[in-house]
């Protein structure tokens, strides 16, 4: 399976190819929107795309299990940062009532 | 299908990049989780697309959600100082990355030679695959993912809380 058939019907790299595109993304929006929690749903992304690359690969080594278990710690360490970057967007709110990224510049206000 | 869900995919980020209000980008990444979550079922990997849709589209949504209706700032303040240069060098960046790393996963003879060779489709991953090497192989790692996410709890609370 190669080249427009790959991308078309799956295949390691149609499946490498979407991971990568929704990683562009996530970066861009990152790096593109001010809204904290834009920014946050951004790196979400990135961590799905990652996710979906680890996926393709185990499933292309003959359904190793190996991906699973490290797909698991990559759901544990997204819960985390949702957790805090969540919080700390809310305790940003109540200091300077936005939470635009670019009012909060300085360490100190 | 696989187009069809990876269509889903990058329609629904990309509409998350562009979108003004940010319920609806909240909206659009849901979306976009669950046809993750159709690729994985593609992957012969039903435990991660149930995981995908719990964890991702349940969870960390409901979170989020929560976050937005809480915060009552829906739409995007106006920038306070154009940027330009700033805007274009990261969305140059963005395309330079794309770009370079498309040319290494379609260039590359490794990916050629690997997609070849498990192009037949494996059983489907069972859940006790799963467990038996998360817990013979990465035990260590389960038991400091657990400590962690204690302490982003313990963290969470403190810091959201007004007084402790």
């Amino acid at each position: 399976m190669t080249g427009l058939d790959a991308i078309l019907h799956g295949g390691l790299q149609g499946y490498l190819l979407v991971a990568l595109l929704l990683f562009a993304i996530g970066l861009a929006t990152v790096l593109l929107r001010r809204t904290l929690l834009l920014q946050f749903m951004g790196v979400e992304l990135m961590l799905n795309a990652v996710n979906v690359t680890l996926l393709a690969f185990g499933r292309y080594r003959g359904g190793d299990a190996e991906a699973m278990v490290f797909y698991l710690f990559v759901i544990a360490v997204a819960a985390c940062e949702a957790a805090i970057g969540l919080a700390l967007v809310i305790s940003l709110y109540r200091h300077r009532d936005t939470t635009d990224s670019d009012q909060a510049a300085t360490l100190k206000q | 299908m696989f187009i069809l869900f990876a269509l889903i995919t990058l329609v629904a980020a990309l509409g998350m990049l562009l979108q003004k209000n940010v319920i609806v980008a909240g909206l659009c990444m849901v979306a976009s989780f669950f046809g993750v979550a159709g690729l994985f079922v593609l992957l012969a990997n039903p435990v991660a697309a149930a995981l995908q849709i719990i964890v991702y589209s349940g969870a960390i949504m409901v979170l989020v959600l929560f976050v937005i209706m809480m915060l009552n700032s829906h739409e995007e303040e106006a920038a306070q100082s154009s940027r330009p240069v700033q805007r274009w060098l990261s969305l140059g960046l963005v395309l330079l990355f794309a770009l370079g790393s498309l040319r290494l996963a379609l260039g590359s003879a490794g990916l050629q030679a690997l997609a070849s060779k498990g192009g037949a489709a494996p059983a489907a991953m069972s859940l006790q695959a799963v467990g038996d090497a998360l817990f013979s192989g990465h035990l260590l790692g389960f038991e400091v993912a657990g400590l962690m996410l204690l302490a982003a709890m313990v963290g969470a609370v403190a810091l959201t809380k007004r007084n402790l």
